[in-house]
């Protein structure tokens, strides 16, 4: 059942049944929504105001009111029911919400023109006051929401400027299936429920195959043929806000991620090193949306994840797992394993207990764990069990990508290197794609295919396990593999020893981040540029090897040498001082 | 004769020549609800002055209590310190010294750097103000002198401006920072001894890098011994002349460091030299302990280790080893593999672990 995955044809004839994904309105059209739902609050705030005016007996305003009222119920209840219908992104709906909209609008210009010219005789000068300012004011109120439409016309003539921006990373067209040829192979596989159960007008045109969680034994089908990279990210970034002072107002950002770009092919494993506060998880999380990025493109698997709507992230969520740092944290006190592990399984559709629980202790067993633990709470274990069950809880959804957050460093040496061959051997059956995050050199070098080094949120080097230990391009990494401290004594050499600790995400410094703390910027007499021009992230011939420095060309194995003399005299230099 | 010697023969108590701490089969118990943790079974070790010793172990093997037992900073009860044991320092016994006398000795002749520096310094006083306690308890100098003595450890440590940063809280300051603190305090008094108890566990790597050197630089200045405790086989071999490997309490093996990290004597420091991932094992399975610590209220009958060896046979089963001497002279182990009849035994332990050692190393040449 291995849909011809090796044999490098392009994907094959598409199953027939499919849920179509459907796109999740641009920022524009949901803050024109919103915009529109504010008027309807502005002008049922009128219709209250009148209905008092008219109570208190103000002369005329009983009429004016009587005249506006049916209008305001109307726009209301047409928002009403938009509200009810646009969540679900249906396109004519979100239509017939802003034409109605409109509607209201035209309305209420008729009214003006009714009171103030054809109907004034029933009025007097108070009533047409009231009913010329609070009908103009809804037009004026709605213009920015029809301009935010405007710019969105695009979206609405159905053009999917997506696709053509994401070719380069091989995006396909988020209207396209699913699931891939692989999920075809497997749909033949007993299903224990097929239930999507998620609203009935979710689903207009097709099943979806969520219940269709694949099975765990080893070697289940992975699509490898397809093209492009599994998980493309451009430019993404995540800041986070400070607020502070009486106001709580916002009175600072942390720059937690910054401009990131990476690719993770197919069946790699990609590791993410840097310092504690370099933003490696928070990087790890913006991918999987666990936290929505500020900016920047996530495209898993062709799947633009910014545009996917929430519902139907769903079954994506199925594909991309995480497993946490803290092994006592990340698992619920008062919850057994069976509804640990099965609690994705149920919120994916697999309602049936027996099923479920039939799945996790698959699970547990893959992970080398007695199938009869399911019962047992998170405190009978210790800990590198504990990440066992975190890893089986990310498994059982047989996911193709997993984000592991320094899936060991909470473990001891011993159980850390079991946890690391579970998951070597995982990786291998299930063909898996790791983002690897941790912030130990070593663990990296042994599990990982390729490596980004972060430094204060952004990405300063990139490159293959051998290109960065035996031939690192940027002083930062230098440094960073320098600090290894080496087990054996064979090897203890002079290190390169870094000034200063990591500055405030918050407040980075300017140009190049990392030349507050620079040997080689010091050795090079301290160049403007470092300061004054952050360096673009440049290609080192065709290798793949990337680094973001202006003074690469000059890092060679006598100027770290150099630098790594005299870097112990930092030290020593404080000392002497006295 | 660093600290390798188990302190077998000598009875009478020494302070002269160069030995510092001669810790004698020291017991530590922990008495809690569920019953007794012997949480340090019968170590002994020796240090001399000016040498630097690494204890490494997995968590709860009692590397913390060791120290915490030396330094007498645990409560009596819960804990109970065994009829047998001794820890001379500078001949006297330091388990039995009353508690204003083993007040001035801790933080004057012995000091302690603790892991977690944030949790350890008191968030309500200055770094200065605390470090000056300390420098005018014990060295009984006025509150100016203190002050001065202050900012000159903390320019010894490499805090730039020591001036200002002595009159900062704690939270105002950086992790490394807080460690620089830290072990400027531990130093304010000359101390004879230095406790670094996972001095950098907390800390990045560059940081840690910097930590290591200030206490490397430092220790050879000031000459003063040092004990670093860790579970970083890559710390021990950057810090320390000799290591103690601690095992559910007992001492498993013990030599100089190059000996024990390269050759290896005992199953579990074979184990956990083979656990590290390196560049050799890419492409290949790390060759891992199996299962976890026994717990320490159903520790097994004869060796602790049984359970988790891949080389135990029944003499493991029937009675504990000693911490004897190997056929290599200085390095001791606990280790049945180390008696007469099971030379062939041994052999095929040390060349299992050459091999493991080198797995996977064809994969990573043909890359």
């Amino acid at each position: 059942m291995t849909s011809g995955a090796t044999t490098g044809v392009p994907v094959p004839a598409e199953p027939a049944v499919r849920r179509r994904l459907r796109r999740r309105p641009p920022e524009p059209v949901r803050r024109a929504l919103g915009q529109y739902v504010a008027l309807v609050g502005y002008y049922l705030l009128i219709a209250v105001v009148l209905l008092l005016v008219t109570v208190l007996g103000v002369k005329g305003a009983a009429d004016a009111s009587a005249r506006l009222v049916p209008f305001l119920l109307a726009a209301a209840g047409v928002v009403f029911v938009g509200r009810r219908v646009i969540p679900t992104r249906q396109r004519w709906a979100l239509a017939v919400a802003v034409g109605s909209s409109l509607a209201v609008q035209l309305a209420c210009y008729y009214i003006l023109v009714q009171v103030v010219g054809g109907g004034a005789t029933e009025l007097d000068g108070n009533s047409a006051f009231f009913s010329v300012v609070l009908a103009a004011v809804g037009p004026i109120l709605a213009l920015p929401a029809m301009l935010n439409l405007l710019r969105a016309r695009r979206w609405f003539n159905g053009e999917r400027e997506r696709q053509i921006r994401a070719d380069e990373i091989g995006a396909r067209p988020i209207a396209d299936p699913l699931m891939g040829p692989a999920r075809a192979a497997t749909a033949a596989l007993p299903a224990p429920t097929a239930a999507p159960t998620d609203r009935p007008v979710a689903a207009p045109s097709g099943t979806i195959e969520i219940g269709a969680i694949v099975p765990l034994p080893a070697s289940a089908a992975r699509d490898r043929s397809a093209a492009g990279p599994l998980l493309a990210v451009r430019d993404l970034r995540k800041h986070f806000p400070i607020h502070g002072g009486v106001l709580r107002r916002q009175i600072g950002t942390v720059y937690a991620v910054d401009g990131v770009t990476f690719d993770v092919m197919r069946g790699e494993t990609f590791s993410l090193v840097g310092e504690s506060g370099c933003g490696k998880t928070t990087l790890g999380r913006t991918v999987l949306q666990l936290t929505p990025p500020t900016s920047g493109r996530v495209v898993f698997d062709g799947y633009e994840l910014e545009d996917v709507e929430p519902n139907d992230m769903r079954p994506l969520r199925r594909r991309m797992q995480i497993i946490f740092q803290d092994p006592f944290g990340s698992l619920n006190p008062r919850m057994p394993i069976s509804d640990i592990i099965g609690e994705g399984l149920l919120s994916q559709g697999l309602t049936d207990r027996q099923a479920r629980d039939k799945k996790v202790e698959d699970s547990l067993e893959i992970v080398g764990l007695r199938r009869e633990y399911t019962r047992r709470y998170p405190h009978e274990f210790s800990g590198g069990q504990r990440q066992r069950i975190g890893v089986a809880r990310a498994l059982a959804l047989s996911p193709d990508f997993i984000v592991a957050d320094e899936p060991v460093s909470a473990l001891d040496v011993s159980i850390q290197s079991q946890v690391l061959n579970l998951l070597y051997d995982l990786k291998r059956d299930l063909n898996l794609t790791y983002l690897f995050i941790s912030h130990n050199l070593s663990v990296i070098q042994y599990f990982s295919d390729r490596v980004g080094v972060m430094y204060l949120g952004k990405l300063v080097e990139i490159g293959t396990v051998e290109q960065l230990y035996r031939n690192p391009r940027h002083p930062y990494t230098v440094a960073l593999l320098s600090a290894i401290p080496e087990a054996d004594p064979r090897r203890r050499r002079k290190r390169l020893i870094l000034k200063g600790d990591l500055p405030s995400p918050a407040a980075p410094p300017a140009g190049c981040r990392f030349h507050t703390r620079c040997w080689l910027r010091e050795r090079l007499g301290n160049p403007e540029n470092c300061v004054t021009q952050e360096p673009e992230v440049r290609s080192l011939g065709d290798t793949g090897h990337q680094v973001a420095c202006h003074w690469t060309e000059e890092i060679s194995q006598t100027t770290v040498s150099e630098a790594a003399a005299e870097s112990p005299a930092i030290v020593a230099a404080a000392v002497e001082d006295e | 004769m660093t600290a390798a010697a188990a302190t077998t023969g000598a009875s009478t108590p020494h302070s002269d020549g160069d030995r510092l701490l001669d810790v004698r089969n020291m017991q530590t118990r922990f008495h809690v609800m569920d019953g007794v943790v012997p949480a340090v079974d019968g170590v002994s070790f020796t240090l001399d002055r000016g040498r630097t010793l690494g204890i490494v172990g997995e968590s709860g093997s009692g590397k913390s209590v060791t120290a915490l037992t030396i330094m007498r900073l645990l409560d009596i009860p819960p804990a109970e310190i065994g009829a047998g044991s001794e820890a001379w320092f500078d001949g006297r016994d330091l388990l039995a010294l009353s508690e204003s006398e083993m007040r001035k000795v801790r933080g004057k002749d012995i000091a302690m750097i603790f892991q977690e520096p944030l949790t350890s310094l008191n968030p309500v006083f200055t770094v200065g103000a605390q470090i000056a306690e300390q420098v005018q308890t014990h060295l009984h100098v006025r509150a100016r002198e203190a002050w001065s003595r202050v900012v000159e450890m903390l320019r010894l440590v490499g805090i730039p401006s020591p001036e200002r940063r002595a009159k900062q809280y704690p939270h105002e300051l950086s992790g490394g920072m807080r460690q620089r603190v830290m072990i400027a305090m531990a130093l304010s008094c000359e101390p004879k001894l230095l406790i670094a108890d996972e001095p950098t566990t907390a800390l990045d790597v560059t940081v840690q890098a910097q930590i290591l050197e200030l206490l490397k630089t430092i220790q050879q200045r000031t000459g003063s011994a040092l004990i670093m405790i860790t579970h970083d086989l890559g710390v021990i071999a950057e810090t320390v002349d000799d290591v103690i490997v601690m095992y559910a309490g007992q001492v498993v093996e013990q030599g100089s460091v190059a000996d024990v990290l390269l050759e290896p004597r005992m199953p579990y420091t074979m184990g956990l030299i083979e656990s590290i991932p390196t560049v050799e094992k890419r492409g290949g399975r790390l060759s891992a302990i199996s299962g976890v610590v026994p717990s320490p209220f159903h520790l097994p009958p004869a060796c602790r280790f049984e359970p988790r060896c891949p080389y135990a046979w029944d003499t493991c089963r029937d009675r504990m080893p000693d911490l004897s001497v190997t056929r290599d002279a200085e390095r001791h182990a606990r280790c049945h593999l180390h008696v007469a009849g099971a030379a062939s035994r041994l052999e095929a332990a040390v060349s299992q672990h050459r091999q493991n050692m080198r797995v996977g190393r064809q994969l990573t040449d043909s890359v």
